[in-house]
């Protein structure tokens, strides 16, 4: 049997995983889909109120997109700072290291739930109360009214998803963002690693200070090697740009996590 | 079974625990642990099962480093650490995450001890008493059937009807191929259990030796005045406690706490004795 990698092993981590991280996830999902329902019932245009339509003849739907977004980085980023907590705690590390698993197989099952379980869990939540309520809309699109006199006929409400999916704008643009749910995941992951306590603010602070640092520093690099030359403009390709904006992050993403695998294997009790 | 050459340990690097300790450890053994607060028994048993890491020196434990944390290692060695956490389960579904992992765990052995120890296994474990909890988890570990089992403090929260329980299911769950650790302040608590002592201090192995070739080489008795002969002597109510050199091969019951306290007071008196 491999000390590397065993699936029947994988399978028991999982599974024993799910006894301390399943509880903590199954709350927080109840919470978020309380949340997003009541937002939805609250911003969601009523019949009986006069509505804003969009020159094509949409209902306005588009707090979704601030919802989907803030919301979705609060989950993912709270259930990945909550999985390796376990480590920081005195009477629970040891345990934890020494049950029969590669260290390996611990940091596939870590990825297995902050990303698999808890990014594609949050998307079908989102999903579903987004579906119910469209198909409520659509149910009823017939006795809305508008605050203004429409030009053209009322138009079905789409899924959240379904309109990423269906505009290939959309598309192009998301598709470059696709690796952010995982890097926020990442961080966060990582985060619950290298700190004892209080993971979520601490990653979050070191989050903010690096990124300044960073942005500090490429500021004055730039402003130093251009400092006495002649401003020119470059259009760049925006492809490439969404290109590069994937590839970076995607990589920042893979780091992270071999930085989590190294940070797992050097864990002491 | 185990072996440990020229171990350098310490939390810092000018804050050694220990310096180039090396030992070996026999299957078929129940040893116990002793040291003062701070001698580093648990840091020595973490080393064991891999929890810290070495700065110096090789351990071999059944071949394995522990360094390594390879599944085919941890998957033979049960460590009860002081402190420990159990989940807001029942045992039940506790035995269902997490004997799966040891092949060789025995599901009638773990219910007999539960009933031996009157654990009541209708209960969450968050809400049974730490005394409950512990026995749990040495139950647990005894039925993993691992070739090591580590344990720190087995005793503490044990009461008194418990206790000697302890000591009976422990000397009736020694087989030739496995090997039990258990570190303690409480030496009373190891009375008639362990067949060997390690007692560490300054940053070394001050003593290691079967306990009958301690009682072999010394004499633990009664004496009303203290004469030359004796190594390390304590008041007590109608004499002394004595500790001195075996010279007529005479029969005497090991006192682990006078021991101890002779060993760390006169530890160089002691020397010529187990070197």
């Amino acid at each position: 049997m491999s000390n590397l990698f065993n699936l029947n092993r994988f399978g028991l981590l999982v599974k024993r995983q799910w006894m301390d991280f399943g509880k903590i996830y199954l709350g927080t999902v109840i919470v978020l889909a309380g949340i997003i329902f009541a937002f939805y019932s609250y911003f969601t245009p009523s019949s009986t109120d006069h509505n804003i339509f969009d020159h094509e003849g949409n209902l306005d739907m588009r707090f979704r997109y601030g919802l989907f977004l803030i919301l979705g980085f609060l989950f993912i980023s709270i259930t990945s700072s909550t999985y390796f907590t376990n480590l920081g705690q005195k009477s629970r590390v040891m345990h934890e290291l020494m049950i029969p698993a590669s260290t390996f197989e611990k940091f596939i099952v870590s990825i297995f739930y902050t990303v698999m379980v808890t990014v594609l869990g949050y998307l079908l939540v989102f999903y579903l109360i987004d579906l119910g309520f469209v198909k409520y809309l659509n149910a009823n699109l017939n006795t809305f009214k508008s605050a203004e006199t429409l030009k053209t006929p009322i138009k079905a409400v789409d899924c959240l998803f379904d309109q990423v999916i269906s505009d290939k704008k959309y598309l192009k643009y998301c598709s470059a963002f696709f690796a952010f749910p995982f890097l926020i995941t990442s961080i966060f992951l990582l985060g619950s690693i290298y700190f004892n306590r209080f993971h979520y603010i601490k990653t979050a602070v070191s989050v903010i200070i690096f990124t300044y640092a960073v942005g500090y520093l490429i500021y004055k690099t730039c402003d130093l090697l251009t400092r006495n030359m002649t401003q020119i403009n470059i259009h760049f390709n925006e492809k490439n740009v969404l290109l590069w904006i994937f590839l970076v992050s995607a990589t920042i993403t893979v780091a992270l996590w071999f930085i989590t695998y190294i940070r797992l294997k050097e864990k002491e009790a | 079974m185990i072996k440990v050459n020229n171990l350098h340990f310490g939390y810092g690097k000018n804050q050694p625990l220990f310096k180039n300790i090396s030992f070996q450890l026999d299957a078929g053994h129940i040893y116990g642990l002793l040291g003062k607060n701070g001698a580093g028994k648990s840091s020595l048993l973490k080393n064991l099962a891999g929890l810290v890491y070495a700065q110096q020196g090789t351990l071999d434990v059944f071949g394995f480093d522990p360094a390594k944390r390879q599944p085919a290692m941890l998957e033979q060695i049960c460590f009860i650490p002081e402190e420990f956490y159990l989940p807001a389960v029942k045992i039940d579904a506790y035995v269902k995450a997490n004997a799966p992992f040891y092949k060789k765990f025995n599901h009638d052995y773990f219910t007999n001890l539960i009933q031996e120890f009157d654990i009541p296994v209708s209960q969450k474990l968050i809400n049974m008493s730490y005394g409950q909890k512990k026995k749990v988890i040495i139950a647990f570990a005894l039925a993993t059937q691992a070739k090591l089992i580590i344990m720190d403090e087995p005793t503490n929260g044990l009461d008194i009807p418990s206790k000697a329980q302890f000591r009976k299911i422990m000397a009736s769950a020694l087989t030739d191929e496995c090997c039990i650790i258990i570190s303690t302040h409480q030496v009373r608590d190891l009375d008639n259990l362990i067949d060997s002592v390690i007692m560490l201090d300054e940053n070394d192995i001050a003593l290691q030796a079967s306990v009958d070739e301690i009682t072999e080489k010394l004499t633990f008795k009664k004496v009303k005045a203290v004469d030359d002969s004796i190594i390390y002597a304590e008041p007590s109510l109608s004499g002394y406690y004595a500790v001195m050199p075996n010279y007529h091969q005479e029969e005497s019951k090991l006192d682990l706490e006078l021991l101890f306290n002779a060993i760390l007071t006169e530890k160089t008196k002691f020397k010529p004795y187990f070197n």
